[in-house]
């Protein structure tokens, strides 16, 4: 697949060293187009400071203080409640929780997949103060033993490593760059009915 | 073609957030207030909105589904019964009013709302042209609006001096409007010294990049006397589109503007003030002329697109700012335009009346 | 807002292969051939681009090669704008015109750009005609309009 520079002006894909050069007189039946969009978004003052944080080796989250819930990571408002949320409702969240849901994607190598093996991303709700974090990866568990129950914690990167420069002002991908992902912890299962209310 | 009566709608609540250059906040987090204003207006409780509707543009946010992340911002628990529009707010409202007809729900709210800065316009918009002999060219929207203003030129239809004094009178009437991002009294000769940015088009024929929201709240007759001691009533509303590859349009007019007015009754009655989502300045004429404004109709009196140009909201602004002029300021009958696509491709008018 | 606050980059990259359909396969041959091809409307008049349907009523058009013809290479410009500053998207690093232009035979405008070096070589009604490239794919990019007096 030939690389699109930000300086190809004509977005035209030109066959590759090797390839058969096309016949010139038969009818032209594809175009290509390489879309290629950039963003540089201000990071909102909430996941400015969850980053901070995030580097400083902590996960924090707001408590909705109407009704309870923590969200991991904190966006300033509570959807539910409809209800601003601030740092005085921040809560340092733990770095143990349980697999509440999870999938195995099977890695199709469209451009820019990196991945070749299936892999598993898991939604971990965590201890108290609670929380549920969408999407992370899984580390030291073959993918076939993923599942919803399994006790799990974080494994952080170093000081020196953490890096929160691909975190944005969304909700997935959450603690990139920070925590490399959650390993099992080996303990027992916890039962489904203890954490069912807040799966997500 | 002849025109259905419109059934009695009203608007009874607005809001909007000020336009921002770059928002710090998120779209949701810019939104939340917007939308509770709205609904606190109207006079109602979140729990009585039976349609919810919003207008927005995944392509602006740079993600897929973003739109559905601005649902956080609505309190949407208990489930509620929702719809979008990948476009302007305007046609949100449109399909909000076209759900309040089955005659089984009486409240709807509508939103639009967009973060224009992270991206880049001129990079992005190339993208909605046909995709095999335009968007390749990265025909941008201000070069379109460019080669319109040209036509326009050519044909003797405006001035450049013209162009200059709408941009000028559109910052002065945005000085009063605590929600415009480009404000002040400018000098026309010294707009007209600045360099072009894209000739014809000066810095000041354009409009601002800008992050915001607006959200409407609508309601059936009997709902709207119940509850709001000033309804705006929707008179009519329409909208039109052309073809689509600029060659094939006479630029110096917008005959979708004109039917869209046909259509939603604009030469019923006089019309006292107009907001017209010209976001650039030649297109504020055309906009009179299609629609038969008079020199005595005011024209933008919260600085229009030309001041604030949150994409998305904007044209359901121009509605709220119209809806303004009637429920706070006494006017009597009010037209709002909204527009998408490039050079006024396709085009909302909305007729607004009070009591 | 200010400079120091910090941002997340964040970038969209999609590659697509689009197929053609009858009419822009046989324009954009004509364009890997050297030849602006317009399509018959029902009134007899020529459209460029090319299209399915008559713009105006929605009706099918024939599509068959028969109901091409070839317009230009030169043409009149009807409309015309001075980019200053080209953006990464734009065919050129250097200021050029973009520009409806009427090509001759043909009913309707084509958008397209104009390479006239300098926005005083730019009017409106003025002559122009396609530059081609001597390595074409068959992309509206296969082109280029120059002053027919260069």
């Amino acid at each position: 697949m030939s690389d699109k520079t930000a300086s190809d002006k004509t977005a035209n894909s030109k066959p590759a060293p090797g390839d058969t050069a096309p016949d010139p007189d038969a009818p032209v039946t594809g175009m290509d187009y390489f879309m290629q969009l950039e963003y540089h978004e201000l990071l909102c003052p909430v996941v400015r400071r969850y980053a901070e944080k995030l580097r400083a080796g902590k996960l924090i989250g707001h408590r909705c203080p109407k009704c309870g819930l923590v969200y991991a990571p904190p966006r300033g408002y509570c959807p539910i409640d409809v209800v601003e949320t601030t740092d005085a409702d921040e809560v340092e969240l733990a770095n143990r929780g349980v697999v509440t849901n999870f999938t195995i994607v099977t890695p199709v190598q469209y451009y820019g997949q990196t991945k070749t093996e299936p892999f598993a991303k898991v939604s971990i709700q965590l201890d108290e103060p609670g929380g549920t974090l969408t999407l992370q990866d899984v580390l030291d568990c073959p993918v076939d033993d993923v599942r919803v129950g399994m006790r799990v914690e974080a494994v952080w990167a170093p000081p020196e490593e953490r890096d929160t420069s691909q975190i944005g002002n969304r909700s997935w991908g959450s603690a990139e760059g920070c925590i490399k992902g959650w390993r099992p912890t080996g303990e027992p299962d916890l039962p489904a009915d203890q954490f069912l209310q807040a799966a997500f | 073609m002849a025109r259905t009566p419109a059934p009695d709608i009203a608007i009874i609540g607005y809001a909007q957030s000020p336009s921002w250059r770059a928002a710090e906040l998120t779209e949701p987090q810019f939104l939340f207030p917007v939308i509770s204003e709205a609904i606190e207006r109207a006079g109602i409780e979140r729990r009585e909105i039976d349609f919810t509707c919003a207008g927005s543009c995944d392509y602006l946010s740079g993600q897929t589904f973003a739109f559905v992340m601005n649902l956080e911002a609505v309190g949407a628990w208990p489930p509620i019964s929702e719809s979008h529009v990948e476009m302007d707010g305007a046609w949100a409202l449109y399909e909000a009013w076209v759900r309040l007809q089955h005659g089984d729900v009486d409240t709807a709210l509508v939103f639009g709302s967009g973060k224009s800065s992270p991206g880049v316009p001129a990079e992005i918009y190339p993208l909605q042209m046909d995709p095999y002999t335009i968007t390749p060219l990265g025909a941008d929207p201000v070069s379109i609006a460019a080669l319109q203003a040209r036509a326009m030129l050519d044909a003797g239809k405006i001035t450049e001096r013209e162009m200059a004094e709408i941009a000028a009178r559109s910052r002065a009437n945005a000085i009063g409007n605590p929600y415009a991002q480009v404000t002040g009294d400018f000098d026309v000769d010294e707009l007209l010294a600045e360099p072009y940015h894209t000739a014809p088009l000066r810095k000041h024929d354009l409009p601002p990049i800008s992050d915001g929201a607006c959200a409407v709240v609508i309601a059936t007759a009997a709902k709207a006397k119940e509850v709001c001691e000033r309804p705006v009533w929707i008179r009519g509303i329409d909208h039109r589109i052309e073809v689509h590859q600029p060659g094939m349009r006479n630029l110096t007019e917008s005959p979708s503007t004109r039917l869209a007015g046909q259509q939603a009754g604009v030469g019923d009655a006089p019309v006292d003030v107009a907001e017209l989502c010209a976001t650039f300045s030649h297109q504020e004429k055309i906009l009179r002329a299609e629609l038969g404004l008079g020199g005595d109709v005011e024209i933008n009196p919260s600085g229009g697109a030309l001041a604030a140009n949150p994409v998305m909201a904007v044209g359901l602004a121009r509605i709220a700012e119209a809806a303004r002029q009637i429920a706070e300021h006494g006017k009597r009958r009010a037209v709002a335009h909204a527009t998408s696509g490039q050079a006024l491709q396709q085009n909302l008018v909305c007729v607004l009346e009070g009591d | 807002m200010g400079d120091a606050l910090p941002t997340t980059t964040h970038i969209i990259e999609f590659p697509y292969t689009r197929t053609l359909g009858p009419v822009y396969s046989t324009f954009l041959t004509g364009l890997r051939d050297g030849r602006i091809l317009g399509i018959r409307n029902r009134d007899g008049s020529i459209l460029c681009p090319p299209t399915e349907w008559d713009p105006w009523t929605g009706d099918a058009l024939d599509t068959s090669p028969a109901a091409f013809t070839e317009v230009g290479p030169g043409g009149t410009v009807e409309t015309w704008a001075w980019v200053e500053r080209p953006t990464r998207k734009h065919p050129f690093d250097h200021p050029f015109a973009f520009a409806l232009i009427k090509l001759d035979g043909a009913s309707t405008s084509l958008l397209h750009v104009v390479d006239a070096g300098a926005i005083d070589r730019m009017s409106t009604g003025m002559r122009v005609t396609a530059r081609w490239k001597d390595d074409r794919i068959g992309h509206i990019t296969d082109l280029a309009f120059v002053p027919e007096a260069s």
